[in-house]
């Protein structure tokens, strides 16, 4: 593509960015300031942004002030993990359904998922625990895989489609031809190729999961052991005091999990949102 | 064995009727090309034979039994796709013995076979690659090669070589056709390009709205059309059409008067009436410059290919006439030139289309000497 800016319009155009960043950003930055400096210093009055009394003791005193740190830490990576795998065991196959072939209500059903998208999980929140309670599911881990999976399933059933829709027709048409049945073409031909897509569907079902379970943490579990970190960092809540500084330290150490798999898959994410974009 | 009987074939997609009964028996070892202009019908029919689609009415019969209710793997058949339909994702190799893979036949089968398919194919240099690393020509390859390792009955083709580029098509038209002297199997090949067709075919099945026009080898197909689409549907430049009314039938053929008032008597079988409307239809290549009796025409473009020259030129009354030439044919735009008619050459077709049938045996003789040689 031809460069068609001239040097101003360039400047006002990183200016956006900039200003869009630091918009962004800048909770993140000051959420790392804070971790940094010693309690008695956060509210300092006039405000300074360095000081010499910055440290990293935060992020070792946040272990012992909360003890079962790693325990939150763990609950919420794996609480998102398994998130991701029941609602890709569900999206894959209905996703594949919708995509090929045509069915009485087909289109009934994806209008329906759609609206189902526009109601929030809080709205649902109170008839949600009435289903846990008779199911029995209060206080466990399911109590908040479930629902995660559940609202995470018609975006991605969406996603997955139209992904789906863009694998030609005639490569299954030549596994059928050569034998094999459908559910051997899936796995062995339409999987591996939507590979990308899949990717995709993982990535937004993990990082929804993970934002998304403090809800269903709060409402449906009591137990502390299978509390989720944002439900864990309560703890620095104390009678007389927040410990802010921790509280900083723990939030981001707990972002850590979702940023290491954002940097893993992140090229997978790329490739999936635009491949086939252009006729290789 | 690859012996292929289509008896009354429909096809219906809800009230549209898209191959009207059918009928067609293709003989062991055949190379059968279907070709017809787009939406004619042709793709479907062979999907149809697949088992892709399924049938309205009629019966696919293959070596003597329905197969209509059979899956595409139980009729015997390979089919290799316009689009290739390579797994992106496997290598070569695995491309290639998918099938077997599905068949669930032994890693030493599979092995020898694959081996022996990429030998014929000269592939084997690049079984380790992904079909992403090969060019257009190797993928179309790759696909036959995935046909060949089922050694089915019959083959199938659905315009293989539609994406390559001219050179390539020209190449792989030869390779196919070596192939199938080779391998010895039924072919049935399906192609918009009637070069294709004419170049690879035994025999040559015309469509055009879902209907069999003729069926014939292409040299049957070229001298004696059954009729005025098949007649401007093989042949390239297309043949002259030039409205014409009869005037009566002799013993040497049709009379008939054209549109410039020309009379001729053509040697065709049939009956016709004085007045009756007609079509002559003439090949460029049976035109020439000269001063026989005939037709006077402006050039309007001449495009001059070094070995012929193609003119398209206009009649009197905007009638439009093609004409192959020799390469350093004296012809002008602008310049008023008379071409001869040989009634030998022209065809005659009915107002409904109909060909009354030439006086004409193919036989395979030492060319007549070319006008300018």
């Amino acid at each position: 593509m031809i460069d068609r800016y001239r040097w101003y319009e360039l400047v006002l155009i990183y200016a956006g960015i900039l200003l869009t960043l630091i918009f962004l950003l800048a909770p993140f930055l000051e959420a790392f300031m804070v971790s940094l400096r010693p309690l008695e210093m956060i509210f300092r009055i006039p405000y300074r942004f360095f000081t010499d009394d910055m440290s990293v003791d935060a992020y070792v005193a946040m272990w012992s002030s909360v003890p079962d740190l790693p325990l939150y830490i763990f609950n919420s990576f794996f609480i998102a993990v398994s998130v991701t795998v029941l609602a890709l065991a569900c999206i894959i196959p209905a996703a594949y359904a919708v995509s090929r072939f045509t069915f009485f209500g087909r289109d009934a059903i994806l209008a329906a998922f759609l609206g189902i998208n526009m109601i929030g999980a809080a709205v649902l929140i109170i008839p949600l625990y009435k289903l846990m309670l008779s199911a029995g599911l209060l206080n466990t881990y399911l109590a908040m895989i479930i629902p995660g999976a559940a609202f995470s399933v018609p975006t991605g059933i969406f996603l997955m489609r139209s992904y789906f829709l863009r694998i030609p027709r005639e490569l299954e048409e030549a596994a059928y031809v050569d034998g094999a049945g459908r559910l051997y073409t899936l796995w062995r031909v339409i999987l591996p190729v939507s590979l990308p897509g899949i990717m995709v569907v993982a990535i937004t079902t993990f990082i929804a999961a993970y934002a998304q379970q403090f809800l269903f943490a709060l409402t449906f579990n009591a137990v502390d052991e299978y509390n989720p970190l944002p439900m864990g960092l309560y703890q620095f809540f104390g009678r007389e005091r927040v410990l802010w500084n921790e509280l900083m330290a723990a939030s981001l150490t707990g972002i850590l999990p979702v940023l290491l798999v954002y940097l893993f898959l992140q090229r997978h994410i790329v490739a999936g949102l635009t491949s086939g974009a252009v006729k290789e | 064995m690859g012996q292929l009987k289509l008896n009354a074939l429909v096809k219906r997609f809800g009230s549209a009727e898209v191959i009207k009964s059918a009928t067609l028996d293709i003989a062991n070892g055949e190379f059968v090309v279907f070709v017809g202009p787009s939406g004619c019908g042709k793709s479907t029919l062979l999907r149809m034979i697949a088992g892709l689609e399924d049938v309205s009415g009629g019966t696919i019969e293959i070596d003597g039994r329905v197969v209509n209710d059979l899956a595409p793997v139980e009729r015997g058949i390979a089919m290799v796709f316009q689009s290739y339909a390579l797994y992106p994702h496997m290598t070569v190799y695995e491309n290639i013995a998918f099938p077997l893979r599905v068949a669930k036949a032994p890693q030493a089968e599979v092995d020898r076979r694959v081996r022996q398919a990429a030998e014929v194919l000269q592939l084997t240099t690049r079984l380790e690659h992904r079909p992403g690393q090969l060019s257009g020509g190797q993928r179309q390859r790759v696909a036959i090669g995935r046909a060949i390792v089922r050694e089915p009955r019959l083959f199938l083709f659905d315009e293989p070589l539609s994406n390559l580029d001219a050179a390539l098509r020209a190449e792989m038209r030869l390779e196919l056709s070596r192939l199938h002297a080779q391998l010895g199997n039924t072919m049935i090949y399906v192609t918009h390009d009637q070069v294709e067709a004419m170049t690879m075919a035994d025999r040559i099945v015309v469509l055009q709205g879902g209907v069999i026009e003729q069926v014939g080898t292409p040299l049957e197909l070229y001298h004696k059309p059954a009729n005025q689409f098949v007649a401007g549907f093989i042949g390239n430049p297309k043949m002259n059409f030039l409205p014409a009314t009869g005037v009566g039938t002799t013993e040497a053929g049709v009379q008939l008067r054209l549109f410039n008032g020309l009379e001729l008597v053509v040697p065709v079988d049939g009956v016709v009436a004085a007045g009756e409307v007609l079509t002559v239809g003439i090949r460029p290549d049976d035109l020439l410059p000269s001063d026989a009796p005939g037709i006077q025409v402006i050039p309007e473009v001449i495009e001059r290919l070094g070995n012929v020259s193609i003119c398209y030129a206009d009649a009197e009354g905007g009638i439009s006439v093609n004409l192959v030439a020799g390469g350093l044919a004296d012809l002008a735009r602008g310049k008023p030139v008379n071409i001869g008619i040989d009634p030998a050459c022209c065809h005659v077709f009915r107002s409904d289309g109909s060909a009354l049938v030439r006086r004409f045996n193919i036989t395979l003789a030492r060319d007549k000497p070319h006008a300018l040689a």
